[in-house]
């Protein structure tokens, strides 16, 4: 990342940097004069931290069931355990991926892979939450997932859409310990508004409704108490109100992309849930979880897996290409990825069967180096020889390019520290 | 206006509001049947009548201890009492879970005995709802800290179980024996529940014994020397050994997937997977955290607080039953109860969140908390009855917040109740008492599809949107949008709203007199009359809209989506 050797170095015009940049000082030395004394480099590398911030999101596609690394970006051909599956070569020297990932392919000079991802959690629940939220799953803690940490920290609380959207169903990660205010909004599927944010009368007369629901909170007899209540209810019900009246939530109606898009996008839920994604994002949206199912091929990998990549390899390859082209990849952060990857050995069903121990994961934009492969397995994708990556090192990298600071704590309910992500490393080779 | 007066005018003001009323002469014999039904008292309740002496006394006691603690501290007058309209609604709320119908209103108000407040406590805990009403909030103390959702197949049975427990009166103590010694099929056997929603895993179970039972939150400790606690590791570990031989096997029956939850005394050695904690083993050991691949510390199962000891080897049954024992007879099984207890009927607990009670934290109003676990130590653990006498404190009895405006919300709850967002299933019931029919909601049960029958049910998806973790910190506990979404625009909802068949429906088309609807809708919502405010607020927008029905619409719409339907108060 750019934070020691140029502070102010990224992607955004000098002056409005130096505007931002005096902006921030008069606040911070306001607070640094209350607080006592602030280090130079530190107000350097928290306004850095602030401008990168400032429209950042992220994108994480959600490959549920375990995609299988062997057929997705670490080909082994040649080898028994590689099975059928090819390999390519890419826009980028020197990198091949499998198969079914042709416009992949093409864009691989703005795409990181990492080979070397490894955890010991091979249960579905358990490994989709610590891949969600860097952290095992416990009965005191309930630890946030990704999404609800980016709003938490880098969310425009001003927006009237929500922070925080996922499409495609729920699963049971949410914000835990951060407060129900940055749970997603889940969408069922893209292409129809989110539940119950259309009136369930003509628009008119859900305004009228609202003027009521108003004069009678102000008639109602204040003996009663409930004070703070009374102004948390207000409050909850004018934003969701303004949510339900916002024009900005066109930004879920795909009907206003040309049909040109639409179809360079796939008109399929994937495909679909990726135009979204980028419509929310450009919107406002910090953090947009697009999840496909199907990956847990214990059966039929190959034929499976063919199908799925059939699916998810055009609109990857568009939703990044757009976001490039529209200017937005440099602060929108794509993650690609799943719980774990699967068995080398090719069982007699023709499947592959959970393996955390060496899986990969795709990255892309807000100041990833594309391009690059980090680690390496043995010649049968049995075991890292080089680079291990863990889900501590993978979580402090995607906060990283996020401008979130992976040390910040929050409190749990019993007023313990819990930090962002616990441990792990950073993979400089990608944030250089 | 003392207490007497007030009712006497609301009683008069009731009456005459009445007259106009088509259903007046029915709801007036039902308010005799109701008082008559005072007199003839089944012999439950006029056992524990024997006993209301004593209920007053501790009650007296608590009250005078907490409020010098507490008011001292804050040096402030307290709330006057609530009325009896708020008084109502608050008890039905808490006990049964269920808003009072208009025709228990008026009862109740018309009820001129001085003691209506303590008898309708009673006849509240002899209602089989408070069983229903109170297994779901445990079911979700439990449930809401599962591990993953397959756990969720124990949730019918765990409902069933606590449900009669409560019902039947069980002491808590019971309860919790039988929680914590249980085993068997999951889906029979709902005392598992604990362990099914810790996948049975040995350090997580323990981490939730300790925090249901004794309101001490010693899983800290698992990974490391606490720092604010003075609990170890070690102790942790020793208590881990009392679980270590629980496995949570996997049964697959006609009627489907299910687990069983068994005492493993002679566990196959295998190669340790990675999920070995599920299947249990003979003895505990505690985690070398150098060295994470060596086997670790063998641990002999140690009771933290007594400092009491099993020899290794004994069996599962043993170490369970034995634990069960300890922690029941000790005092900080007494706190946690009362502690919770408490914090749910008044509004904010001794400690808060109200399963972290320390040992190094200091409780508001230790003396008070200290005098009622000692006094629910002594009644047996008796649930009903440490009901009835936190339900007979003035703390319990006061109007929630009347105070003067400039006082800070902290000390208004202190003085008082406090406002409470209502659980989900409080909610369902509420919504559907004021539009809808039965409150039946839930659809029959086909044979061996019990539980997706339990997971599709309008109570169940309700409870997706509307559930909270009813330990989490109450301050937190305010609305989210996708409930606010639901609530102002879901279609099952509007549907009820619309609905011409509805009992709602039923009596806009009885009642010609627009004023007279309004005060239903306000008495079925609310439980309480209008304001002269919002009377001529709504009657000025029936005016308006032109459309009668659909003004009226308007107004059920305002009521059930306003502050005061979504909180008790």
């Amino acid at each position: 990342m750019h934070d020691v050797s140029s502070p102010l170095g990224g992607g955004v015009n000098a002056t409005a940097r130096l505007a931002a940049r005096r902006a921030f000082l008069r606040r911070i030395s306001a607070a640094g004069a209350a607080a006592g004394m602030v280090p130079w480099t530190d107000i350097l590398r928290a306004s850095t931290r602030e401008l990168r911030a400032r429209g950042t999101a992220c994108i994480l596609l959600w490959m549920q069931g375990g995609p299988s690394q062997f057929e997705t970006f670490s080909p082994k051909p040649g080898h028994a355990n590689g099975g059928e599956t090819e390999a390519i070569a890419t826009s980028v020297p020197g990198i091949q991926i499998a198969e079914g990932f042709p416009q992949v392919a093409r864009i691989m000079d703005n795409v990181a892979v990492v080979r070397s991802m490894t955890s010991r959690e091979g249960s579905h629940p358990r490994a989709t939450f610590l891949l969600h939220t860097g952290y095992l799953p416990t009965a005191s803690v309930k630890h946030p997932t990704l999404g609800s940490v980016v709003v938490h920290q880098i969310g425009r609380s001003a927006s009237e859409l929500p922070g925080f959207v996922r499409i495609g169903g729920q699963d049971r990660t949410g914000a835990g310990l951060l407060g129900a205010t940055f749970n997603p909004l889940v969408v069922d599927e893209a292409g129809s508004p989110p539940p119950n944010t259309q009136p369930a009368t003509s628009r008119q007369r859900f305004v009228r409704r609202l003027d009521l629901l108003g004069q009678l909170a102000e008639d109602a007899p204040s003996a009663s108490g409930g004070r703070r209540q009374r102004a948390e209810h207000q409050e909850l019900y004018s934003r969701a109100s303004r949510m339900i009246l916002s024009p900005k939530m066109n930004a879920f109606d795909l009907d206003a992309e040309p049909d040109a898009m639409r179809d360079a996008y796939g008109r399929h839920p994937f495909g679909s849930a990726c135009l979204l994604a980028r419509r929310l994002v450009e919107a406002g949206v910090s953090c947009v979880e697009v999840v496909l199912r199907g990956w847990d091929t214990h059966q039929d990998n190959f034929d499976r897996t063919r199908k799925l990549a059939d699916a998810v390899d055009r609109p990857t390859a568009q939703l990044i290409g757009d976001l490039k082209q529209r200017g937005m990849l440099d602060r929108t952060l794509v993650v690609w990825m799943g719980e774990f990857g699967r068995t080398p050995r090719i069982n007699p069903r023709g499947g592959r069967d959970h393996f955390p121990r060496a899986f990969n994961v795709a990255l892309s934009g807000a100041g990833i180096g594309g391009g690059r492969v980090v680690g390496k397995t043995d010649a049968g994708g049995t075991t890292i020889t080089d680079r291990p990556v863990g889900v501590a090192d993978l979580f402090r990298t995607i906060y990283t390019a996020l401008g979130i600071d992976p040390d910040h704590e929050n409190m749990s309910p019993i007023g313990r520290p819990i930090k962002i992500v616990d441990g792990g490393e950073p993979i400089q080779e990608l944030l250089s | 206006m003392s207490r007497i007066e007030h009712a006497t005018a609301t009683r008069k003001g009731m009456i005459s509001q009445m007259d106009s009323f088509y259903s007046s002469v029915g709801r007036v014999v039902f308010a005799i049947t109701v008082c008559a039904s005072v007199v003839s008292r089944p012999d439950s309740v006029s056992d524990r009548i024997m006993a209301a002496d004593a209920i007053t006394d501790v009650a007296d006691r608590v009250h005078a201890l907490w409020e010098q603690e507490r008011a001292a501290e804050a040096e402030k007058s307290l709330a006057t009492m609530a009325d009896d309209e708020t008084f109502l609604r608050r008890a039905s709320l808490d006990l049964v879970g269920h808003l009072p119908t208009p025709d228990e209103l008026a009862a109740f108000l018309l009820d001129p005995a001085p003691d209506k407040r303590a008898e309708l406590v009673r006849r509240l805990l002899d209602d089989p709802r408070f069983g229903a009403n109170w297994a779901r909030y445990w079911r979700d103390v439990i449930m809401y800290r599962r591990l993953e959702d397959r756990a969720m197949v124990v949730s019918p049975a765990l409902e069933a179980f606590l449900r009669q427990q409560l019902n039947n009166g069980t002491s808590w103590s019971a309860v919790a024996e039988q929680c914590i010694t249980a085993s068997g099929d999951v889906r029979e056997n709902g005392a598992t529940a604990l362990f099914v929603a810790q996948d049975g895993r040995t350090e997580e179970s323990t981490a939730e014994v300790a925090r249901i039972f004794l309101g001490i939150q010693i899983q800290c400790a698992q990974c490391h020397d606490h720092v604010t606690d003075r609990w170890t590791r070690q102790q942790f570990h020793e208590l881990a050994a009392f679980f270590t031989r629980i496995a949570l096997r996997p049964k697959k029956t006609a009627e489907g997937r299910s687990f069983e939850v068994i005492g493993n005394d002679k566990p196959r050695q295998r190669r340790r997977p990675a999920n070995a904690a599920r299947r249990g083993s003979l003895e505990h050991y505690m985690p070398d955290l150098e060295h994470p691949d060596r086997p670790g510390t063998l641990m002999q199962p140690v009771f933290f607080l007594t400092s009491e000891k099993l020899p290794l080897g004994a069996s599962d049954a043993q170490r369970r039953a034995t634990l069960a024992r300890w922690i029941t007879g000790n005092p900080w099984f007494s706190r946690a109860f009362v502690n919770r207890v408490w914090a749910e009927l008044i509004g904010e607990g001794f400690c808060e969140p109200v399963d972290d009670l320390g040992p190094d934290h200091q409780p508001q109003a230790p003396q008070a908390m200290e005098y009622l676990a000692a006094a629910f130590a002594a009644a047996d653990h008796d649930i009903k009855w440490l009901y009835e006498v936190v339900m007979a404190t003035p703390a319990y009895q006061r109007a929630a917040g009347v105070v003067p405006s400039d006082q800070t919300e902290k000390q208004d709850a202190l003085a008082s109740c406090c406002w409470q967002r209502l659980r989900a299933d409080q909610l369902f019931d509420a919504l559907n008492a004021a539009v809808g029919d039965s409150g039946q909601a839930t659809p029959a049960r086909r044979r061996g599809k019990a539980a997706r029958a339990y997971r599709r049910s309008p109570r169940f998806r309700f409870g997706q949107v509307f559930g909270y973790d009813p330990s989490g910190d109450r301050q937190e506990v305010g609305g989210t949008i996708p409930q606010a979404l639901a609530m102002m625009n879901a279609p099952q909802i509007d549907r009820l709203i619309q609905s011409r068949r509805s009992a709602w429906s039923a009596v806009l088309d009885e009642l010609p007199d627009d004023r007279a609807v309004i005060e239903e809708l306000y008495l079925r919502c609310l439980a309480r009359q209008p304001g002269p405010a919002e009377v001529r607020t709504c009657m000025n927008y029936v005016k308006e809209v032109g459309e009668r029905r659909e003004a009226l619409e308007d107004i059920m719409w305002a009521l059930i989506n306003s502050a005061e339907f979504l909180y008790r108060k």
